[in-house]
């Protein structure tokens, strides 16, 4: 699994990798995360059933997202790839660069290669334009990709012009045991809560949730608004929340842990999500795994997430999302809404780890019976496939890719690097309860100077 | 067999890159795509021609003061009747203010106009020796590069990042205020500030005025001053002038037809992925 975006870092993408590769371990696979250091922590450090995480010595340059240049990861990467004995490199999220470098070295070093996109990007400004040329690229010879929802995949299709066979959709899940309802059932409803948990930027609709804020609590006075979570978009919040005196009705909590979530979400009654864009939303589901009632805007992939028993969608005006709310206060005024119980029971039906590990797995299984393009092929399909310009630049890039490999052979050869102790898979030697000597006595230790966390 | 259905929850008997008849059945080609015609286009870039006679028109007009062949005294009072006509007509072309407050207003404008000249006609002596000490090469090329600017910041009604009227009347008068030090007296300095200002702060409001009330005109005062420049710009160089021409006809006849044949090979995507965008008017509740 190869990603910028990992713990200590929090996120939709940093939880998918971690979740999922814990689920792939308890299936007997042997995984190994790379991403690059987080302040000090460098290095190899061990985190739950044993799970290696490398920690590279990467600049990083803007959000989490490390510098690149293409080659200068190469020499680490191939050392962590052959030291693993690694068969198929996992890449997640298009924002990621070192998942683009993984993806280009991995098929130099031909190895299968699978990519799962994390995000919907639009066609028309500059940005969007060079990152979709990236992504065609790196993508044209990536042997599967995987989406999160289905608008996610015809986003990624277009974006990259692929083959939409050769993209799956396998959503994100939510951990039941992290994301449980109140003990003893719903907050009283005589005074009605509705909770917004997001980062508290433009994307995120944090404009539209600024106009409904005055809105519904003129119209409603036993109703109360928990805002958790932070960004540049919180200085509007605060004013609204002058502006209309609602000091007492409108709590921000400010930037949340991730422990924290659920403890904040079963204070509600309503989860309301404004987003204007989102492929997946993890925050509707674990809400709804809280036996909260949710009330989202139909955008993305966010209409295929929940049946339409457990959600309202609105369109992204403020008019359709207080008429949503609105209907969302009747349900609970009504008392027509299942049990918290009850909705978090099927939630958990609907989504879990296993199943997306289940279902990852059978990619990784088509993946191993396809045949690595070699070399010449793999300039052609470049060539053909991104256009007269980036193909070129682009196959060029991959043929000096293959030149500094051989170099890096030459160099320092395959079997001098020492192999790796497998702490899982099929031979693996985690033990929960030993520590890291247990591994001392199994053979070769890493150079590293490793940590166990568990 | 069932229907694939477009949802993540619940198991379906479809492999997970199944590829249904609905794929991206909810994409949109071009949605909002203004189609537009050659000879309105053509009309429209007269806006340009405007700007660019004025620049061509303020070089003309420095360089004859720099050899001679024009005296400071003598634009100076062209150039003030000529300000006194627009005025004139700028103000019959608007919604007549009659009464008070009509009177404060005229009586505003004549103020600020005093006091502009006053402080510019104070200031002369300074603005002469302000950039004497720079190289005339180096003056030249700020020059040329200010001027440049103002045309590429100027507001012709597009909604871009690079517009800013006022940095771009900035641009115009800096330039007037670097090629004012190579010129022969105090005065002249004085004059060439004040046609600039003229020519890149003022105009421009009149013909957007003119434009608005009167396209027609519009044109016609557009190809009178290139005619004028031009011919002008034929007493400089004749290769400046020939430029000037090749340029003048690239932006108003080739570009609109590369736009039109650009346009009909647009295709811009749309779809649920992007980015919802927000209608409603929050400042009611932002305020």
């Amino acid at each position: 699994m190869v990603s910028d975006f990992f713990y200590p870092n929090m996120g939709g993408v940093e939880s998918h990798i971690y979740q999922l590769s814990q689920c792939l371990l308890e299936r007997g696979h042997k995984v190994v995360v790379v991403t690059h250091a987080y302040g000090r922590r460098r290095g190899v450090r061990y985190l739950t059933r044993g799970l290696k995480v490398y920690h590279l010595p990467l600049r990083v340059m803007y959000n989490q997202s490390t510098a690149t240049s293409l080659f200068h990861s190469l020499p680490l990467l191939r050392w962590v790839l052959v030291r693993e004995r690694v068969g198929l490199v996992h890449a997640h999220s298009s924002f990621s660069s070192m998942a683009h470098d993984a993806l280009f070295h991995a098929k130099a070093l031909g190895l299968r290669s699978v990519f799962t996109d994390h995000s919907l990007f639009g066609f028309a400004d500059v940005s969007s334009v060079l990152t979709n040329k990236l992504l065609a690229v790196s993508l044209c010879d990536t042997s599967h990709v995987v989406c999160v929802s289905h608008t996610s995949k015809e986003n990624t299709v277009l974006r990259a012009a692929l083959d939409p066979a050769r993209v799956s959709v396998i959503p994100n899940a939510v951990d039941p045991t992290d994301f449980t309802p109140r003990a003893g059932g719903r907050p009283d409803p005589r005074t009605l809560t509705v909770v917004v948990v997001s980062r508290l930027v433009y994307r995120k609709g944090i404009d539209l949730l600024a106009g409904i804020i005055p809105e519904l609590c003129q119209k409603y006075p036993n109703l109360h608004f928990l805002i958790g979570g932070e960004g540049p978009k919180r200085i509007v919040l605060e004013e609204v929340r002058e502006k209309y005196q609602l000091h007492d009705r409108v709590r921000l909590l400010g930037a949340l842990e991730h422990k924290d979530v659920r403890n904040v979400l079963v204070q509600g009654h309503i989860f309301l999500n404004t987003s204007l864009t989102e492929a997946f939303c993890m925050a509707i589901v674990e809400a709804a795994s809280c036996g909260l009632q949710v009330v989202s805007t139909k955008v993305g992939g966010v209409p295929e997430v929940l049946p339409e028993d457990l959600i309202i969608l609105c369109e992204p005006t403020v008019k359709f999302l207080c008429e949503g709310l609105e209907s969302a206060i009747k349900r609970q005024q009504l008392g027509t809404l299942p049990s918290a119980e009850a909705i978090h029971n099927r939630v958990k039906s609907l989504y879990s780890w296993r199943n997306v590990a289940e279902r990852t797995e059978k990619v990784y299984d088509r993946v191993t019976k396809e045949m690595v393009l070699p070399i010449d092929k793999r300039l052609k399909r470049l060539m053909t496939h991104c256009g007269p310009v980036a193909g070129c630049i682009f196959a060029l890039i991959a043929v000096l890719d293959v030149l500094f490999l051989f170099f890096l052979r030459w160099l320092v050869p395959d079997d001098i690097i020492d192999i790796a102790v497998d702490a899982t898979g099929v031979k693996g030697v985690w033990k929960q309860q030993e520590s890291f000597s247990t591994i001392k006595k199994h053979g070769k230790t890493p150079r590293n100077n490793c940590k166990v966390q568990t | 067999m069932p229907r694939w259905r477009k949802a993540l929850f619940g198991r379906q008997r479809f492999p997970d890159n199944h590829v249904d008849q609905t794929f991206l059945s909810d994409l949109r080609t071009n949605v909002c795509l203004r189609h537009y015609r050659y000879w309105p286009v053509v009309c429209e870039s007269s806006v340009v021609v405007q700007q660019l006679s004025a620049v061509c028109g303020f070089g003309v007009l420095w360089r004859l003061m720099l050899g001679g062949a024009l005296g400071a005294e003598t634009l100076f009072a062209h150039s003030l009747a000529m300000a006194l006509v627009v005025y004139l007509l700028h103000q019959l072309l608007g919604p007549r203010d009659r009464g008070p407050q009509g009177a404060t207003t005229r009586w505003m404008d004549l103020k600020s106009t005093g006091i502009f000249v006053a402080f510019t006609y104070g200031f002369s002596p300074v603005l002469k020796t302000l950039t004497e000490s720079i190289s005339t090469d180096t003056i030249y090329a700020m020059s040329v590069f200010m001027l440049l600017g103002y045309i590429v910041c100027f507001d012709y009604g597009a909604d871009t990042v690079m517009v800013s009227s006022c940095l771009s009347v900035n641009m115009g008068l800096f330039s007037a205020v670097c090629l004012a030090s190579r010129l022969p007296s105090v005065f002249h300095a004085f004059t060439t500030v004040c046609v600039a200002l003229q020519l890149f702060a003022l105009w421009p409001v009149f013909l957007k005025k003119l434009k608005a009330c009167y396209p027609g005109l519009h044109l016609v005062v557009t190809v009178t001053v290139f005619v004028l420049v031009t011919v002008s710009l034929l007493w400089v160089s004749l290769g400046f002038a020939l430029s000037f021409s090749i340029l003048v006809f690239t932006i108003v006849f080739v570009c609109p037809h590369l736009l039109l044949t650009l346009q009909r090979r647009k295709d811009n995507i749309h779809g649920p992925w992007d980015e919802a965008e927000i209608k409603d008017d929050l400042s009611q509740f932002l305020g």
